[in-house]
């Protein structure tokens, strides 16, 4: 019992922290959200330490089989976690400028954060719907945290509604799961859903149809997209940087547990799926950005083609394949909080904006900020020597090893078209006249962050080993399900 | 297969009956009933007075807010039935989860009293 | 100690680069020198511990790329060959950043400026630093960007953008056969580890590979690749006219990098590669050709030209002519030698003629200047120093090594060495006389100057003479000092394992035993070009007009340096400008734009607004989308039955 505890340790701090942040808040007699929020990064941060020693355990269960830490769980929470924290980060200069500064937006971070790290580990069905619900109904409560915003409640309501009924479709295709394969547990489930003569029996590939749509809609992969744009128009641009960051991070990782320790004889089911979203969602991300005005809508539609792009790896169904999978989220959620630290810094006297246009001439009136966003844009687009090259060139590598030439080679193309509207936020940065009012300086942990994150991106090439052998090993924790220790391997390296 | 189907044989024989008695009641008294309407049997009726505004008026958000909190702890309740039921096998373990849980929610009251979601002006 | 080496420089880059408006021009001008001379004096330090103690290290910093069969790291190789490019690279560039606070006092981007320079000092010394041709080329290419931003420096003026722009174009050519010939290393060994390349050249050398139809022996190809990157780099000639072009930046950049380091690397990565070029006599060949025309073409041009910054960017061309003849002929330790010693007294020559335009308040042309020797003595003395070493006035520093590269050439007996051998004697001849040219239409004979400008003549101040003065001090002594250690008897424990030769090169044994004649020759070549010089410019300053207007067409032909950039023009430019007018009229402007990309984004904008009129912004429109979705994929499974 004590065994148990001590593996869920990092959502247990998460979880208690959270309860004693909110305490402190509703009691302290004057505003306590500046503490919250410091105490929320720190707990954030404990967590993320405490679920990279965790790897040192190797391959371990928890409650029953419920519940499982491995090598793979344990990096993919750490760098939610601390994607999370940047997030809060980020927000605070935000918040209190738009009059939002509420201590519960830091409560309810730690609470996705809480959820996320148990969707990670989820080793059943029960637990990944637990998972997926706690982190779920935290996101919908921050996307309408501005009450008093139309757009907010609305982006709230709609995320709510149609979450509703992707957590439907995702609850009846476990039930259908459970009901042909007679358990809840990924590894029995398995052993359940073997192909007999080459045919899948078909109720379970019904079933699993429904979880993939359920899964799907979590990292805003077409068609179950629809959403994002909105949400991400609508919500607070601080929610928004957190929302294009760690639920995508964690999504993507119980993605890619569900379908390779749960259906890993399913392959030919879910790849044909995998490859057709992953298509149409990197073709969708390319061509709809280009239409758009407003940024953050532009990088609703960058996150739904980089989910494109990241699921091509998946596809692959490799371990190469996963491992890029994993290079390509890490590198794409650092990326998006970059370009998001920019974002958050585009006020004028009259408050925040939105549009395109008004980045015009921006290289010359904040030249730092410009720079910033310019090499963001550049590793979005994946031009080299940049982050975001690298994280194509894995995902490629292992499709094009995988015998995936199509898709490889639609990637590529519609990586082409998006790169022009990257290109094109770069040419109204530095070449269209600026206008009339200045932005107001950029507030200090934003400019850190955006400068740490440029700087990672633009310098990433020159020591990529630490991260891509992270990756390297994450996936052979997660495919061999072998205790494959991941940080010390890294650490006691020669 | 056969097992199965005949276990919920009782069932499908309730679902039965309670189908036909429903559609009688309903059926029987088009034919049966006098229907003699004048205007003060058409009219609107509200416990004996007459109506004072449209029925679909707008309800204080008060009450949602009451409703919602009511539902919490209902289901509170509703996980104790089983738990008690069960304490003399949940062990040690069990007892502390339920209180674990009952903590949890104890938290989220305090929260809800301090912001004052209690108060109703 | 490595580590500080070459992190120093980087150090000071990026804190004067990013931090430079925060803490001051001040700041950046000493935190960035002083780190390059803490940087100089470790460097002198490695060179006694590592060369003349005879101690290699290689120091492993952080593993890079591991892909498949490809596995580089960053390492630092210090060996001989290495400490003597440190020592040139700090030395020069902490005594240029030293120079640059006089010479760069007046300008509003110091602090820039001494971000660039620190920045190409660090890739200059990632370069020499290899282990590895990866690594090699990381640096190669950082020196060749930071060589762009310092010519276009002073981005206001067209000409230096234009200049930076020829200077990256011409230098791509050549980084084109770099990469090639990295690339068919890779190919053929399997790895682009020095060591294990160096390894297998001797199976290269018996190797052939099939290429377009045509069988090539492998190792000379690989060589060849490697000579067109270090051509480009080194401005060889053909690939020389960015040189000349390159003298738009400030004096100092031209010093440190357009005399002293960069444009040896060339030399040094055919120096490292000694193992493979030792073992490819027809690559050696094209080395002393290419090195000796280069020698004896920069030479002539450089007679006529009357822009002093000019004169001494050809006379460095021409230099490393030598250098390459010496290492075409196998003396490979005489041109390192030799790119040593040139080191010091070509910046100091360099550095001399920015005191000299820093004097004239930024004037260039010799014709504009005269009689300068009274009013600025202590610049006079120190390029009259430079002067003499350069045309190997004995016992200075280029008395030694540039004599030793002449005999280098006539006792070799590989190749076509005599062809490089007499260029080499001429060149010599030419090189003395446009250098006391130089000296004598800069301080002697009458001020033709307005008197305005004569007025305001003073001497530099002493932060620009000190290190004048140290280089100075170099470019006498350094011969006199190492010959014994580089060529003479030393040479083998100096080297070490550093610099492979064959067992049939006795190249260093038999340059000491040359006829007297041959020994004697460079010694009377100076002496002539001297008398010439001094007929021509001191005693009867007429002639030289004359003599220009009587052989027109000869004048003419140098002065317009072979007509090559005319030739280029004609050949490249013009063609590629019509070709690329014709397609863009008739291929981008009607093919392309009717069907192709325009075509393309025109159906792109449609396809766009099809995708943005799907966000309808109702929920049931959203969530009619994914149970579409669902009941396709389910129809799919369905249909086609889950396989």
């Amino acid at each position: 019992m004590f065994n148990d505890i001590g593996l869920i340790l990092p959502e247990l701090v998460l979880f208690l922290g959270a309860m004693g942040l909110l305490m402190l808040g509703a009691f302290s007699s004057k505003d306590a959200t500046r503490t919250v929020d410091f105490g929320a990064i720190i707990l954030l941060l404990v967590a993320a330490v405490l679920s990279l020693t965790q790897s040192q355990n190797g391959y371990a269960t928890a409650f029953n089989g419920a519940f499982v830490v491995d090598g793979f769980a344990a990096l993919m929470k750490a760098l939610t976690f601390v994607a999370t924290a940047i997030a809060i980060l980020m927000s605070r200069d935000f918040m209190a400028r738009e009059k939002l500064a509420r201590f519960e937006f830091s409560v309810l971070l730690v609470l996705a954060a809480t959820g996320m790290g148990m969707m990670i580990s989820a080793n059943d069905l029960i637990a990944l719907y637990m998972g997926i619900e706690l982190q779920s109904l935290a996101l919908y409560v921050v996307a309408a945290i501005n009450r008093d915003s139309l757009r907010s409640t609305e982006s709230g309501l709609k995320y709510f509604v149609l979450g509703a009924l992707s957590s439907g479709l995702l609850l009846y295709g476990a039930s259908l799961i459970y009901g042909f394969s007679g358990s809840i547990e990924f590894a029995e489930i398995a052993k359940a859903f073997q192909p007999v003569d080459g045919q899948l029996p078909i109720a379970m590939t019904i079933g699993l149809v429904f979880l993939i749509a359920g899964l799907a809609f979590k990292i805003s992969a077409v068609p179950f997209h629809m959403w994002t744009p909105d949400v991400y128009e609508g919500a607070p641009t601080a929610v928004t940087a957190f929302f294009a960051a760690a639920p995508k991070l964690a999504g993507m990782a119980i993605f890619l547990r569900v379908m390779l320790t749960a259906f890993p004889d399913a392959i030919i089911a879910w790849q044909q799926i995998i490859i057709f979203v992953s298509f149409a969602s990197m073709l969708l991300g390319a061509f709809a950005a280009i239409g758009q005005q407003n940024i953050k809508r532009l990088m609703a539609y960058s996150s739904i083609g980089h989910m494109g792009f990241a699921l091509v790896g998946f596809a692959a169904g490799t371990q190469d394949g996963v491992s890029g999978v994993i290079l390509y989220m890490t590198l794409y959620a650092i990326m998006t909080l970059g370009t998001f630290a920019c974002i958050l810094s585009m006020r004028r006297e009259g408050g925040m904006v939105e549009r395109i246009d008004n980045l015009a001439g921006l290289s010359q009136t904040r030249p730092f900020m410009a720079a910033c966003l310019a090499i963001m844009m550049f590793s979005l687009a994946g031009i080299p020597p940049m982050a975001g090259f690298f994280g194509k060139l894995f995902v490629f590598r292992a499709a094009i090893d995988a015998g995936l030439y199509g898709l490889s080679i639609l990637g590529v193309l519609s990586s082409v078209v998006g790169a022009y509207y990257y290109l094109r936020i770069v040419k109204i940065m530095y070449i269209d006249a600026p206008s009339e009012d200045d932005y107001q300086p950029m507030p200090r942990e934003l400019s850190i962050m955006a400068g740490v994150m440029a700087g990672f991106a633009l310098l990433f090439f020159v020591y990529p080993a630490p991260l891509i052998e992270l990756s390297n090993g994450a996936a052979a924790a997660l495919l061999n399900g072998a205790g494959t220790d991941v940080v010390t391997g890294l650490l006691s390296r020669p | 297969m056969q097992d199965l189907l005949s276990n919920y044989y009782p069932i499908l024989i309730f679902m039965a009956l309670a189908a036909v008695i429903t559609l009688a009641l309903m059926v029987v008294p088009l034919f049966a009933a006098p229907h003699n309407p004048d205007s003060e049997k058409n009219a609107p009726y509200e416990c004996g007075f007459e109506a004072f505004d449209d029925a679909r008026m707008k309800f204080d958000v008060k009450f949602y807010l009451v409703a919602i909190l009511f539902i919490i702890f209902d289901l509170e309740v509703a996980f104790l039935f089983p738990w008690a039921v069960a304490f003399g096998e949940v062990g040690l373990f069990g007892f502390w989860s339920m209180m674990f849980f009952l903590g949890v929610l104890t938290i989220g009251f305090a929260y809800e009293w301090r912001k004052g979601a209690l108060d109703w002006d | 100690m490595y580590h500080a080496i070459v992190f120093f420089p980087l150090v000071g880059a990026i804190i004067a680069g990013l931090f430079g408006r925060i803490i001051g021009h001040k700041r950046s001008e000493q935190l960035t020198s002083g780190l390059l001379v803490a940087s100089a004096i470790l460097s002198c330090v490695a060179f006694i511990d590592v060369a003349m103690n005879n101690n290699p290290a290689t120091v492993n910093l952080l593993s890079w790329i591991h892909s498949g069969t490809l596995n580089i790291d960053w390492v630092l190789r210090i060996d001989t060959l290495t400490a003597v490019m440190l020592v040139v690279v700090n030395g020069v560039s902490s005594l240029v950043h030293i120079y640059s606070i006089g010479y760069m006092s007046h300008d509003p981007g110091r602090s820039r400026f001494f971000a660039y320079l620190s920045l190409f000092t660090f890739m200059m010394l990632m370069l020499v630093t290899a282990d590895n041709f990866v690594q090699l080329f990381f640096g190669w290419e950082g020196v060749g960007l930071a060589s762009y931003l310092l010519i276009g420096f002073w981005f206001k003026k067209p000409s230096a953008n234009a200049a930076a722009m020829k200077a990256f174009v011409v230098n791509r050519v050549g980084d084109f056969g770099l990469i090639l010939g990295m690339a068919a290393i890779y190919f053929t060994v399997g790895s682009l580890q020095f060591d294990e390349v160096f390894a297998a050249a001797g199976a290269l050398s018996e190797g052939k590979f099939d290429f377009l139809g045509l069988t090539l022996p492998t190792l000379t190809t690989i060589c060849l690749l490697l000579f067109m990157g270090a051509m480009g780099k080194s401005a060889q000639f053909m690939l020389h006219t960015w040189l000349p072009d390159a003298m738009e930046g400030p004096t100092p950049v031209s010093a440190l990098i357009h005399a002293a380091t960069m444009v040896t690397a060339g030399v040094f990565l055919v120096a490292r590669c000694s193992p493979l070029f030792e073992l490819s006599p027809t690559a050696s060949a094209v080395v002393i050709c290419v090195g000796a025309i280069t020698a004896f073409f920069a030479a002539t041009v450089g007679l006529v030209q009357n822009d002093i910054k000019r004169v001494i960017a050809y006379s460095t061309c021409s230099q490393l002519g030598y250098m390459f003849v010496a290492l075409g002929v196998g003396a490979y330790q005489v041109a390192m030698f030799h790119l040593f010693t040139h080191a010091f007294f070509k910046a100091l020559l360099f550095l001399g003629a920015g005191s000299v335009i820093h004097a004239m308040q930024d004037e260039q042309d010799m014709r504009k200047m005269g009689g300068l020797r009274q009013l600025v003595p202590t610049t006079w003395f120190m390029m009259l120093i430079g002067t003499l070493a350069l045309t190997g006035f004995p016992l200075t520093a280029g008395f030694f090594s540039k004599d030793a590269v002449i005999e280098a050439a006539y006792a070799a007996h590989a190749g076509p060495h005599m062809f490089g051998f007499v260029l080499l004697v001429v060149a010599a001849l030419f090189t003395s006389f446009y250098s006391w040219r130089l000296m004598f239409m800069t301080f002697y004979g009458q001020p033709r100057c307005s008197t305005e400008t004569l007025n305001h003549v003073h001497e530099s101040p002493p932060v620009m003479l000190v290190p004048l003065l140290v280089l100075a001090l170099g470019a006498l002594g350094a011969g006199l000092v190492f010959a014994g250690s580089f060529i003479g008897d030393g040479q083998a424990a100096f080297w070490g394992a550093s610099i492979f030769t064959g067992p049939d090169n006795h190249v260093l044994h038999d340059l000491h035993n040359v006829p007297l004649w041959v020994k004697l020759s460079p010694l009377v070549m100076m002496m002539t070009g001297f008398i010439v010089a001094w007929v021509m410019y001191i005693r009867s300053p007429e002639w030289p007009a004359q003599i220009a207007a009587q052989h027109d067409l000869l004048y003419k032909f140098l002065l317009n340096k072979w007509y090559i950039d005319e030739l280029y023009h004609l050949i490249f430019v013009r063609p590629v400008a019509w070709l690329a007018r014709l397609f863009w009229k008739g291929g981008d402007g009607y093919v392309i734009d009717g069907f192709g990309p325009n075509g393309i984004a025109a159906n792109v904008l449609r396809v766009t607004q099809r995708f943005v009129g799907l966000q309808t912004g109702f929920v049931y429109h959203y969530a009619f989308v994914m149970l579409v979705g669902v009941a396709g994929f389910v129809s799919w499974f369905m249909l086609a039955g889950g396989h």
